[in-house]
């Protein structure tokens, strides 16, 4: 979904990218057992090391892990980001662990106290960062999806509701999906919200079908659009060349044949199959050469 | 006064009791079960102690396709009376009709109870004929005869055991317009997989008796297994519409209505049957197999299939078990063939790594050759030998490897002399003794083949073609008795896997020692225990097995070499878990060894395609190794597969036709991947290149 909205969307981005900055909280809670510990202490350094991978100067990240994991810390940070983030600053929690739902609140499991979702909220809230990212990758996340959502926020959950109490696998390939250039399905060296998410969502349905096991999490995401203009990471040059005003001709050319051409897949339904085909070749040699142009 | 309340207690309830049985037998025979268990329930609750009520009521059930709740009912009636015989009768019938062995028990003790019992003569027939003991089914036959010279089932066998043998009978006549008679008689074909004979049979047992339900809905089920789909579902539905609702019936017509969701694809030689959903991604491989398969057994068996084969594949094996619902000795199959049908699971259908999908095909495509060769006229521990015997006559890492329990069997002496090893497949005694009997079949037919060569397995598919019983044929065709074969098998057996019977006790050992070693860190320890004991039980590739913990401890060491080592020798034997073979690959591949890679992650093709990393993979050395035809079959794959980065995997199919020099098709694949993302600069390049552009 969302291809003709996306050049928009990614303009969009690109130009907040010059002033603003990501704040970047990963949280890893108590396992309950060593093997469990393990795995989310292992995964939220493995994102923590994404994150720190590239230019520093606009990125903000903290994790939390192991006995450093607790309520107190975990809203110390999240106190801090907001003393600090702006308006224009993006800001992604992302959380691993295990959750709990007794029908009424939401938990997630830290070391000592929890900390539950109306909490959470609230600390949320206090942060300005006109675009926000709450990744919750624990069981029952889906419970705590209502309570976290909110005009400017994304809010991704491993699990559909607070009755799919099972430990989850999501994390495990919401990492993956940041490592992986598969996630980045338009190839624009920008890996979105969004498609982490679907590359996620997908990666744990197979794991479930080809296990032979019944799924346990349903993945969700509270707003399509909106997370398909989260840039979530980005890599490569894409930016640079933007900046670049020798080439300011070609990249409005390339704007307007990406234009043209989302324009004509819009079209695709209500056209012959050749001649759209014949049209959409035409337009992607067109783009091809101007990029060969622009790459020069 | 309190005693003549008391008489006229006792008459009304003797009124009650008359009213109730009789009310109950006539509800059954209207066809009213409800109403007539009602009153069969009543009936118990008011006479807990009799015996033959509740009988009666198993009999009701047993009728109406819950042989649970019978068998239930009959053992309550054992419990008061221990010498019920209609009871034991009862429990003797439910277990032949499940191919249990423990019906002739029944059936003795039945007798026992009721000399005049014929009916249990007939049980005990009806098994030594399944049996194949062809001599003690006519005998007991002749016992039920002496007592009732009616007895229908008696009958009805003594016809089948000479039309089994092709000879006319003259009690066929004797049946007469008694349709059940038939209905044994098409059952017995069926069970020696005579589908042709039994379809005839079930449709005599109609035309005497139309309204046999029984018979429409087995002849129904033999027609859907022949694939002849509209006349099975026109009786399938009309025993269902009178109420004959059994579980083959129903779920037979529940699979029928699932084709909906298959795709067929024809050739002048196949069909195939395959899932819509995993039609396309299957079907390069799946008929690249048939055909190949064909082509061999062609030239092997000296025989060219008359009719197309059909194959099927199910990815739900509760389908799959649909299938094959009633076959005896079948429990656990992952195919089944039909003469010219064959059904099996899809890989999908199994965890990854539990099943060679390649090998089960041509295990069943020689079924469906033998078959048609010996029209039906071959016993089942032949056919089922040459079918194991051919999967590794292929490739030696195919077919299934030597399990724990087979072991066992060898150890204990548990292997069946080649007269009655039927009886494994048919009434196994314990409950591995189907695959048991599967393996050593198998080996029957590999020590044939080394001791007289490969030829003469050919020369006794004709024998029994011929209708010729296996004594005979050892005779024959092997120049010796049933018993000397016997005895040299087993020498062969002791020759090839005494090593390992002896030593399975040492190796399970070995196995937890080296366990606690990686356990403990002690890499050098496990690497030692490893080689010492793999020799003992080479065969074993599960899970826990030596050669990934050596592997393992070998990597832990840095120690890539030994590691390629013993994960080829895992390979070669025919370990099959993916991740452990794609790590192997990954080995290879990091050596600089690519071919050898390539080679490592093909055989997974055979095991399970449904992976879109082995197929990447695989592509992509494909195309380094120059080897183009299979790239791009690779990648097809795994755009058949719906990935998430659609235009990663259209640039690769379009990097693989233009290494073949297929522009046209390079720049389609190219143009697809940039629909998905146009800015996709590899794709963007290569759609200039193909388009003549690369220079500007």
């Amino acid at each position: 979904m969302g291809c003709s909205l996306k050049p928009f969307w990614l303009a969009l981005i690109l130009a907040a990218n010059a002033s603003a900055a990501s704040y970047f909280l990963t949280v890893a809670g108590l396992g309950g057992e060593p093997d469990y510990e393990q795995r989310f202490s292992m995964l939220a350094s493995d994102v923590d090391k994404i994150l720190r991978t590239g230019p520093q100067n606009d990125k903000y990240v903290e994790t939390l892990k192991g006995a450093d994991a607790t309520k107190v810390k975990m809203e110390a940070a999240l106190n801090k980001i907001a003393s600090q983030a702006k308006p224009e600053d993006a800001f992604v929690l992302m959380m691993i662990g295990h959750g709990t739902f007794d029908g009424t609140d939401y938990k997630f499991n830290l070391p000592g106290p929890d900390i539950s979702g109306t909490e959470l909220a609230n600390l949320l809230n206090k942060i300005q960062a006109g675009r926000q990212l709450v990744v919750d990758m624990t069981s029952a996340s889906g419970a705590v999806a209502s309570v976290l959502k909110k005009e400017n926020r994304t809010v991704i959950t491993a699990t559909r509701s607070g009755t799919e109490k099972n430990a989850v696998v999501f994390s495990r390939f919401w990492v993956e999906a940041m490592r992986d250039a598969a996630a980045d399905v338009d190839k624009n060296e920008i890996v979105s919200a969004l498609e982490a998410f679907q590359y996620a969502e997908r990666k744990t349905a197979d794991f479930y079908k080809e296990q032979k096991r019944l799924a346990t999490e349903h993945p969700q995401v509270d707003d399509q659009q909106r997370a398909s203009a989260f840039p979530l990471l980005r890599y490569g040059s894409a930016s640079a060349v933007i900046n670049d005003p020798a080439k300011k001709a070609l990249v409005a050319k390339k704007e307007d044949l990406e234009n043209r051409i989302d324009a004509l897949k819009y079209q695709k339904s209500l056209m012959a199959p050749a001649d759209y085909t014949k049209q959409l070749t035409a337009l992607l040699l067109e783009l091809s050469r101007v990029q060969a142009e622009i790459d020069k | 006064m309190r005693h003549i309340v008391f008489v006229a207690g006792l008459m009304a309830g003797q009124m009650l009791f008359a009213q109730s049985i009789d009310r109950a037998e006539a509800l059954w025979r209207a066809g009213d079960f409800d109403g007539a268990n009602n009153e069969f329930k009543a009936l118990i609750a008011r006479y807990p102690t009799n015996a033959d009520y509740r009988v009666r009521w198993g009999q009701l059930f047993k009728e109406r396709f819950n042989p649970e709740e019978a068998a239930n009912l009959f053992g309550e009636a054992l419990a008061i009376n221990p010498k019920q015989a209609q009871a034991l009768l009862g429990l003797a019938e439910i277990a032949e009709e499940h191919f249990d062995p423990k019906a002739n028990e029944y059936a003795k003790q039945a007798l026992e109870a009721d000399p005049k019992l014929y009916q249990a003569h007939e049980v005990m027939a009806l098994g030594a004929l399944e049996d194949d003991n062809r001599k003690l089914a006519g005998d007991e036959a002749g016992e039920a005869l002496k007592i009732n010279p009616d007895a229908l089932e008696a009958t009805a066998i003594k016809a089948s055991l000479d039309l089994l043998e092709d000879r006319e009978s003259p009690w066929v006549t004797k049946i007469g317009n008694r349709g059940k008679g038939y209905e044994t008689i098409a059952h017995l074909f069926e069970i020696n997989r005579r589908y042709e004979e039994a379809i005839t049979y079930y449709r005599k047992a109609i035309s005497a008796t139309p309204d046999l339900w029984t018979a429409h809905s087995e002849l129904g089920i033999t027609l859907m297994r022949m694939a002849r789909e509209d006349e099975a579902r026109k009786e399938l539905e009309l025993a269902y519409d009178n109420h004959y609702r059994d579980k083959p019936t129903v779920n037979t017509l529940r699979l029928m209505d699932s084709y909906s969701r298959f795709v067929t694809f024809k050739t002048p030689t196949t069909v195939l049957k395959l899932n819509a959903k995993e039609a396309d991604l299957l079907r390069p491989y799946v008929q690249a197999e048939v055909e190949k398969a064909m082509a061999t057994y062609e030239k092997k068996y000296q025989f060219k299939m008359p009719v197309p084969l059909q194959l099927e594949v199910y990815p739900d094996h509760g389908d799959f078990e649909v299938r094959t619902m009633g076959m005896p000795g079948i429990g656990g199959i992952l195919g089944v063939t039909f003469n010219n049908v064959i059904a099996m699971d899809s890989p999908s259908g199994r965890p990854p790594g539990s099943f060679h999908w390649a090998s089960t095909l041509w295990h069943e495509m020689s079924h469906a050759y033998v078959l048609m060769i010996t029209n039906e006229h071959v016993p089942r521990w032949f056919t089922e030998g040459l079918s194991v015997h051919e999967e590794t006559a292929i490739n030696k890492d195919w077919g299934d490897r030597l399990i724990p329990d087979v072991i066992a069997a060898i150890r204990d002496k548990k292997l069946l002399p080649v007269a009655t090893i039927d009886r494994g497949f048919m009434h196994p005694s314990y409950p591995q003794q189907v695959i048991v009997s599967y393996f050593q079949a198998g080996k029957m037919c590999d020590f044939i083949s080394e001791k007289w060569g490969e030829g003469k397995l050919l020369d006794i598919v004709h024998a029994f073609a011929k209708s010729t019983p296996t004594v005979d044929v050892i005779k024959q065709q092997l120049g010796m008795e049933p018993e000397a074969f016997d005895k040299e098998f087993l020498a062969y057996i002791d020759k090839e896997y005494g090593k390992t019977v002896a030593g399975f006790e040492d190796w399970t050992k070995g196995v937890r020692g080296m366990n606690q070693a990686m356990k403990d860190q002690k890499y050098d320890e496990v690497i030692a225990k490893g080689r010492e004991i793999e020799g003992l039980y080479t065969d074993y590739v599960e899970n826990g097995n030596v050669y990934d913990f050596v592997a393992e401890a070998c990597l832990k060491k840095n120690d890539t070499k030994c590691a390629i080592d013993e994960l080829g020798r895992y390979s070669t034997i025919g370990g099959r878990d993916p991740d452990t073979v794609k790590k192997y690959a990954k080995l290879l591949e990091d050596a600089g060894r690519k071919k050898e890679a390539a080679a490592a992650l093909e055989r997974l093709n055979y095991i399970y395609p449904q992976d879109m990393e082995l197929h990447k993979r695989l592509g992509a050395l494909a195309l380094d190794l120059g080897n183009t035809s299979e790239g791009i079959r690779e990648f097809q794959a795994v755009i058949d597969m719906h990935p998430i980065d659609e235009a990663d995997s259209h640039y690769n199919l379009a990097r693989a036709y233009k290494a073949a020099g297929r522009n046209d098709q390079a720049r389609e694949e190219a143009v697809l991947s940039l629909e998905a993302a146009p800015n996709f600069k590899p794709a963007q390049k290569l759609l200039l290149e193909v388009s003549g552009e690369s220079g500007k």
